[in-house]
């Protein structure tokens, strides 16, 4: 489904974020990337969706080349892509109704959306959304009135209205605490398991990777330096964790069951 | 004393005995501070202490500048101005003495945090008190301060004040009605004085006797040799009604009669008619007009006819006021006009691309700031002499002042914009233009209705008072009143001013309450 070749990123400051990375994202799986800040977790995601435009490597979607795609179908592609976020990134003026048909915006015509008119289908969409993710009572609250939790059901809410084939979440939970952690990520379990969405998540605490993980890859100086099925990872210790992670692992501390997701 | 040992370790060392701190801090008051290495103590005391003696003596100076000695001039400043220089100068010893004592403490139990409890903590802090007492009495003398003039002139400044805080009286008039007869008299007296006046029935008449004579001249001291008294007699006049009584030159100059510092006045009897003695007032002519002149003595009965109407000052007020708010609208709209591209500008997070943008960022906002530190009143001054004066010069001097104002304030909201939405919304595949709709506009509006609003509020305050110098509005209106000691009128002006200015006040933060 999509296919990372060789991928490397470097800023116009010398920074090497990413260095020849490769692996495969397979449809249907809950991958996630783990790492240290700094690791390239976020540069590799946004890469993905060109947010950054890598410097070299090829990233092949559906058999076409992301990398090569021009401003037009890049946005075709783009609205295929789900993507959360760890500070959510609403517009926190606008009311949460709006931030999330915004996910629309890809699909619509653009000029009847510069006067913020939606065609009634998508309408009804962003509402059943919002009654989804269990939000549907706030919809015309502004969104920076919500708190944390909700504010990033509304960023589901809003990739979920791109009907993407792979979500993009980029430590959606790192600014959330733990209870809602499992809350947040129960919800793209479902939407993973339920509606076969892929999720390529970037995750920082051990538990929360050996809870939800299908597959992890390993992040260190911008290069890959583990790979692991979904057994490996569960029987992995804080040591093993330790040493892919270059630091102290961390866990949440908060029950794993799915009785936190609520 | 028992506890010197101890702070002594605490501290930093002296460099020199503490006798020897106060001593040279006795001839140079904070040496001995800086010798025992209390720099910034040391420092501010001698700064403090120099500029005291400075102005001090300038003030000594301007008192007694002709005295020949330094000895004699403070004798006779002291003479002069008892209090206030004997004050200073007590204060300014007693600062110098202190300072020594300071040193030589200091160096002893070092430090400037003496461990000796409240009281000594208190003698050091004391020194600054003694310090900020003698500037402001200095402050006080500089500054011209005279209370006494301000309560014993309070008398004076009542009737204008009056007349400013309570102008209503001059905001209506009435049309009136002139009743008037007149009568020639011929200067200095000849061969054909001029006959009575043609007697019509029905109509006010006046006889003068006689209807020729001399006016009032001055002589070489100015006093007055007094004229011709004219005895004058009307008839046919409004019954007991007050009649003024006017001279009329041949060049057709009017001017009421006044004799003993009053206006010449005589109330008519139940019939109408009134006699008078007048003498024949001072008039200085123009020196072509040689030979013998035909004046005129005028009566006249001035009565308001009518029901109340607008004062020409309140239409003129209404008038300003108008033209002051629109001045402030017009101020503010160029200015957000033209300082949105500005505002690009001189936005950091745009113009760090490339060093040619970044200088463009620099060059930007130094004319802003340079632009934006001079004061409206300022530009209108240049403004009227590009333009010339009225209105636009005001909107000019706004607009450019707004320009800068707005251009900051914009370009740091520009500043201020989170990244994350534009990322989230280019993420769902938007266009730009929907990501600047959806992402950008949403979170400029705030901070740019809210800044605009301030400004407006701002420039429509400024256009009350840049009329001052020139540039349009009732600030013009109001500085010709109070020119011209029309104090009424121009406390209409000044109520119209509070009201409007109060007015907007209330209405641009409610909007911005509604808004934000």
């Amino acid at each position: 489904m999509l296919e990372i070749k060789n991928l490397t990123k470097v800023y116009d400051d010398g920074t090497v974020a990413l260095r020849n990375v490769s692996f495969e994202v397979e449809p249907g799986e809950f991958l996630v990337v783990i790492g240290l800040s700094g690791s390239g977790k976020s540069t590799l995601l946004r890469c993905i969706n060109r947010l950054i435009d890598p410097t070299e490597g090829t990233i092949i979607w559906d058999d076409e080349d992301i990398t090569a795609l021009e401003q037009d179908q890049l946005r075709h592609i783009r609205r295929k892509i789900g993507m959360i976020f760890q500070h959510f990134n609403l517009v926190k003026r606008s009311s949460v109704y709006t931030n999330v048909l915004s996910g629309r915006l890809g699909y619509v015509n653009p000029l009847s959306t510069l006067l913020h008119h939606f065609p009634s289908r998508d309408r009804k969409m962003a509402m059943d959304a919002l009654e989804r993710l269990g939000i549907a009572d706030q919809a015309h609250k502004r969104a920076d009135e919500l708190s944390g939790g909700q504010q990033q059901r509304v960023g589901i809410a809003r990739a979920l209205m791109q009907q993407p084939k792979m979500i993009l979440a980029d430590e959606p939970v790192a600014s959330l605490d733990p209870v809602l952690a499992h809350s947040i990520l129960g919800y793209l379990e479902k939407l993973n398991q339920d509606e076969g969405i892929t999720v390529f998540c970037s995750l920082h605490y051990l538990d929360l990777v050996q809870r939800y993980a299908t597959r992890v890859i390993g992040l260190r100086d911008g290069q890959i330096v583990y790979k692991g099925s979904q057994e490996e990872i569960r029987r992995m210790t804080d040591e093993e964790f330790k040493d892919i992670y270059g630091e102290e692992a961390v866990r949440v501390g908060v029950g794993k069951s799915e009785e936190a997701d609520t | 004393m028992t506890d010197s040992s101890i702070s002594r370790e605490s501290e930093k060392q002296s460099w020199i005995p503490a006798p020897a701190a106060g001593v040279i801090s006795l001839f140079i008051p904070g040496l001995g501070q800086l010798l025992s290495r209390q720099i910034q103590r040391g420092l501010l005391l001698l700064a403090s202490t120099v500029t005291i003696v400075l102005l001090l003596g300038w003030r000594i100076n301007l008192l007694a500048h002709r005295e020949p000695t330094i000895w004699a001039m403070i004798t006779k400043a002291i003479r002069r101005r008892p209090f206030f220089i004997g004050l200073v100068v007590v204060c300014t010893v007693i600062l110098w003495l202190w300072i020594a004592l300071d040193a030589y403490r200091g160096a002893r139990f070092g430090g400037p945090r003496p461990r000796g409890g409240l009281k000594r903590r208190g003698a050091r802090v004391g020194i600054f008190v003694l310090i900020i007492f003698t500037f402001f009495s200095l402050g006080w003398q500089i500054s011209e301060i005279d209370l006494v003039k301000m309560i014993a002139e309070l008398p004076d400044a009542w009737p204008p004040l009056s007349r400013v805080l309570w102008p209503w009286a001059a905001a209506v008039t009435r049309d009136t009605q002139e009743v008037s007869a007149g009568a020639k008299i011929l200067v200095p007296c000849g061969e054909n004085p001029p006959p009575p006046p043609f007697e019509e029935p029905d109509k006010p008449y006046m006889v003068s006797t006689p209807t020729c004579g001399d006016l009032t001249q001055r002589d070489a001291n100015s006093r007055d040799i007094l004229g011709t008294m004219l005895n004058l007699r009307g008839m046919r006049f409004k019954p007991n009604t007050e009649t003024e009584i006017w001279w009329e030159d041949p060049i057709g100059n009017e001017f009421q009669i006044r004799q003993k510092g009053e206006y010449v006045t005589v109330m008519t009897d139940d019939r109408g008619s009134f006699e008078i003695d007048v003498v024949m007032p001072y008039r200085l002519m123009p020196p072509s007009m040689r030979g013998r002149q035909i004046h005129q003595i005028v009566a006249k009965q001035i009565s308001p006819v009518g029901g109340l109407k607008p004062s020409e000052a309140l239409l003129l007020c209404i008038g300003r006021m108008v033209e002051t708010i629109f001045m402030g609208m017009m101020a503010t709209i160029f200015g957000i006009i033209f300082s949105i591209p500005v505002s690009f500008l001189a936005a950091r997070n745009l113009m760090s691309g490339s060093p040619i943008t970044m200088a463009i960022y620099y060059v930007t906002r130094t004319i802003l700031n340079i632009v934006r530190s001079i004061e409206p009143l300022i530009w209108a001054l240049i403004a009227v002499v590009w333009v010339g004066l009225g209105p636009f010069a005001g909107i000019v001097a706004l607009t450019v002042h707004s320009i800068a104002a707005l251009g900051k304030l914009y370009s740091e909201a520009i500043e201020n914009i989170d990244r994350g939405p534009i990322e989230a919304i280019q993420a769902t595949g938007a266009t730009r233009l929907q990501t600047i709709m959806y992402a950008v506009v949403p979170q400029m509006i705030v901070p740019f209705v809210s800044f605009s609003i301030y400004r407006w509020d701002i420039n429509v305050r400024m256009s009350t008072v840049i009329g001052l110098v020139g540039g349009g509005g009732i600030g013009f209106l109001l500085v010709q009143y109070i020119r011209l000691l029309d104090y009424r009128s121009a406390g209409i002006a000044v109520w119209f001013i509070a009201v409007a200015v109060a007015l907007l006040d209330y209405v641009s933060s409610e909007i911005r309450q509604r808004f934000i």
